[in-house]
């Protein structure tokens, strides 16, 4: 089949198409007059309940540490105070991560050329790997927020070693995680994994999305 | 440009232009549901730009742009088809079911091979397909020309096999 016979081919499926086309004039006049939705509207239900858990979970933590801080300092499980702390500060970073990326997505501008636009887009919603980079952060610290002073001066050895393990294993775990959840290792089995829910199928397509891009010859790339 | 104006224009544009959207929606979703979400936040998105328009450059190019970066990134946000602007209806967008052609073996197989593509490459061959100049494929996707032929003649090739082995296996 040569190029002439393609395009005929082409066309004539599109003649069929073409024919059925037609936009409701009443439609098109209702759309002129439709109130566009914000960043919010444009976001699915799920997102929009995980942020709105976030923020929750943010001010419900900001309103019980304030006090702490404020009045009871002195007083306070230092072990409890620092860690809900360094908690609700990463959760409200993620958050703040999360939400920037989602505005400067709503404000790409899509009349430039599609390979600019696509890599400008697929690259912002690829950095939801930092959010996830971010809350992983805090796993250490779900396993000191119950420590207290008077448990410390009472545990046995045994104790003590359970302890320390299970969290210098959380520590390493969020490191290693944290350093590792990253572009890079997209193709590796345990990354596809963690990120195989139908909640990070965006973000899997982008990384497919910037691969094909990649296959471009920068030097060919116009401005 | 005030709002009569820019209705006007708008309206104009889908006149014209409407072709530009639905085939662009139809080569990226086979699912006539999925289509109309589509051809309505492409619409959506016209009426958005319509005032950052500048008519220095080829109106076609600037609706080619918008319509495949919305196609590209509805498919990427997209897994099932989900309703999103509150107001839009289905009836708002008519589009065919199924659009069947007399040639349908041949038809089938070219709409087979452009859906089994990549975002990318099928972009590229939408517009070679509406004999669209290697200048302005440029323009639409952002690469050089040089590079807009080297592709299409790759994507080409795989095509001529796909048709060649469809012919050996009808001969056999």
């Amino acid at each position: 089949m040569n190029d002439l016979e393609l395009i005929k081919l082409w066309q004539v499926s599109q003649v069929s198409l073409e024919d059925n086309m037609k936009f409701n004039r009443q439609s098109i006049e209702e759309i002129t007059h439709l109130k566009v939705h914000g960043i919010l509207g444009s976001m699915k239900p799920f997102k929009k309940f995980a942020l709105l858990i976030g923020f929750l979970w943010v001010s419900i933590g900001v309103s019980l540490l304030s006090p702490i801080y404020l009045n009871s300092y002195s007083e306070a499980n230092k072990f409890f105070l620092f860690s809900a702390s360094i908690q609700v500060g990463l959760t409200a970073l993620a958050l703040l991560v999360y939400l920037y990326q989602r505005i400067t997505i709503y404000q790409v501008d899509l009349t430039e050329p599609i390979l600019r636009t696509q890599k400008k887009l697929a690259r912002l919603q690829a950095t939801t790997l930092w959010t996830a980079r971010i809350l992983v952060l805090q796993l250490p610290f779900w396993t000191t927020f119950w420590w207290n002073d008077t448990l410390l001066n009472q545990w046995g050895m045994w104790q003590w070693a359970i302890t320390l393990v299970v969290t210098l294993a959380s520590i390493g775990l969020a490191l290693w995680l944290f350093f590792h959840l990253t572009y890079e290792n997209r193709n590796k089995q345990w990354f596809q994994l963690i990120f195989s829910s139908k909640e990070w199928e965006p973000l899997m397509k982008s990384i497919a999305l910037l691969e094909q891009l990649e296959a471009y010859p920068k030097q060919e790339t116009r401005a | 440009m005030d709002k009569p104006e820019q209705q006007q224009l708008f309206e104009q544009i889908l006149e014209l232009h409407k072709g530009i959207l639905f085939k662009v929606a139809h080569a990226y979703y086979p699912d006539a549901k999925d289509r109309q979400d589509l051809v309505q936040e492409m619409m959506l998105q016209i009426w958005k730009s319509i005032n950052r328009y500048d008519d220095q450059f080829k109106m076609t190019t600037w609706l080619y742009r918008i319509s495949l970066n919305v196609a590209i990134s509805y498919h990427r946000k997209n897994s099932t088809r989900h309703q999103k602007f509150s107001k839009l209806t289905d009836q708002m967008v008519d589009i065919p079911m199924e659009d069947k052609s007399d040639n349908e073996i041949k038809l089938n197989l070219l709409e087979q091979f452009i859906g089994e593509l990549k975002e990318i490459d099928k972009a590229l061959m939408i517009l070679y397909l509406e004999e669209k100049s290697h200048a302005e494929i440029a323009d639409i996707l952002g690469l050089s020309i040089s590079n807009v032929g080297t592709k299409i003649g790759r994507i080409k090739e795989q095509l001529k096999l796909k048709f060649s082995h469809l012919k050996s296996e009808s001969h056999e």
